[in-house]
């Protein structure tokens, strides 16, 4: 009963959302009440995120597994945001200085830590995927999306090579909106596979 | 013709088709696809269990975003097909997310499954679903120090990610995991090109549920797809010729 009453909510509240695309005017009182009690729900999702966070660092300090140095770093770290975020509110520019000025930097060092990851493996495509068209392919169109990216290549306005390589600047976009044409297929056939009941991403 | 009656038509045409495939596919039978990434990610997850090393599914960063909308909901599609019994017994498997609704999502899949394939009074498993960190960075923190600390036999990477998923399947492949990932996002699926030889891309995305466990509504999935992709193709082509004639 509590499958088939879950299904049926779940199949409602898609069809309602879906058909509220087509008929806005008609149907945006009830879309308006169905987005504001999903962002609610969100919302407790969230927190519930959270409780499985700190539950995940309490089970690693309690059977003192290996590293649980760092969860008991993580720990003090959330209850001095959060005691801090409750005592001056996240709107507050001390809080938000102290907050920041932690958090920007080290997520910029890991954003570098990838950018010299992303170098060092482009030097090895060749290795792990051989001499292959596609490897080929895709090593010459980043070289060359490069350089085009630099601007050396100047031409004249209305000549035949500012033709041909205005043609190899939207290759890139061309490719992008191919990607996400397909991308976009395979989501509606899982919006319908959800409608339909075949999938239950809300519990099995 | 309008662009709202265009949308109807492609959705309606595409609920019919996959409920009249799901049928006939029911009825006559269908052989399932085999795709090489495919069977490298079962081959790895039974060598994972057989060497006694951890697996790791991440399911992304996000249940719904406007450039990828079905990709959340994708990768909860593909987690009841990878919490098979020997998993779920074995244990040795964790489910990670940044979203605290996948998370939510993920912990009430594996107790429903856990439930479906022993009893009903059963519900604690030990495969649990984790959420390293609430941001994609924080949880890149998370999830590199798991596999530095537990060796991966496997990484499985599905949903919405982006480019931080190269330092995942960097660091689990250096401590010899198997890293399998079916990359959504244009950024993910540039990076781990870089890395990874068993990789899906674009459209294929969303073909792991049929493939992972062929099942005829999931067969009827595949092909309904195929189809709606050669629709597409087709009227892309008739609008390029329509527009070069000068008809649009």
């Amino acid at each position: 009963m509590k499958k088939i009453l879950g299904i049926a909510v779940a199949i409602i509240v898609g069809l309602v959302v879906l058909a509220g695309y087509f008929f806005q005017s008609q149907l945006s009182p009830i879309l308006a009440l169905v987005f504001e009690w999903g962002l609610v729900l969100i919302g407790v999702a969230g927190l519930i995120g959270i409780g499985y966070l700190l539950a995940m660092h309490m089970r690693k300090i309690v059977r003192w597994e290996k590293r649980s140095f760092f969860s008991i770093i993580v720990l003090i770290a959330f209850l001095f945001a959060m005691i801090a975020g409750i005592l001056l509110t996240p709107q507050n520019a001390l809080y938000r200085d102290l907050v920041l000025n932690v958090q920007i930097p080290v997520e910029t060092s890991l954003l570098a830590i990838l950018a010299v990851t992303l170098f060092y493996a482009s030097l090895r495509l060749i290795r792990v995927r051989g001499w292959t068209p596609m490897s080929i392919a895709f090593l010459a169109s980043a070289i060359f999306s490069l350089i085009l990216d630099l601007g050396i290549i100047q031409t004249g306005v209305g000549t035949i090579a500012s033709t041909v390589l205005a043609f190899f600047e939207r290759l890139p976009l061309v490719g992008a909106r191919g990607i996400l044409l397909g991308m976009a297929l395979g989501g509606l056939v899982v919006g319908l596979r959800v409608l339909l009941a075949i999938d239950r991403p809300y519990g099995e | 013709m309008t662009w709202t009656l265009l949308g109807w038509i492609f959705i309606g045409l595409g609920a019919v088709i996959l409920l009249v495939l799901g049928w006939i596919i029911k009825l006559k039978g269908y052989p399932p696809r085999r795709m090489p990434a495919i069977q490298y990610l079962q081959g790895s997850r039974v060598a994972a269990i057989e060497r006694g090393r951890h697996q790791q599914i991440v399911l992304g960063h996000q249940l719904w975003s406007r450039v990828y909308p079905g990709l959340g909901l994708f990768a909860l599609s593909v987690l009841p097909s990878l919490l098979d019994p020997e998993n779920l017994v074995n244990g040795d498997q964790a489910v990670s997310t940044s979203d605290g609704s996948v998370v939510v999502f993920a912990q009430q899949i594996i107790q429903g499954r856990y439930q479906e394939g022993f009893s009903t009074s059963l519900h604690e498993s030990s495969v649990r679903a984790a959420l390293p960190g609430p941001t994609p960075l924080s949880f890149t923190a998370g999830l590199l120090a798991d596999v530095q600390a537990h060796p991966h036999g496997s990484l499985a990477l599905f949903g919405d990610y982006g480019p931080e998923a190269a330092l995942w399947a960097m660091s689990a492949a250096r401590r010899g995991g198997q890293v399998f990932a079916a990359a959504g996002s244009i950024a993910s699926q540039a990076v781990l090109y870089l890395e990874l030889r068993d990789l899906l891309l674009g459209e294929e995305v969303f073909m792991v549920p049929g493939l992972l466990a062929p099942t005829s509504l999931n067969l009827a999935g595949l092909l309904t797809e195929d189809i709606l992709r050669i629709g597409l193709i087709l009227l892309l082509i008739a609008g390029v010729i329509l527009t070069l004639v000068g008809v649009v």
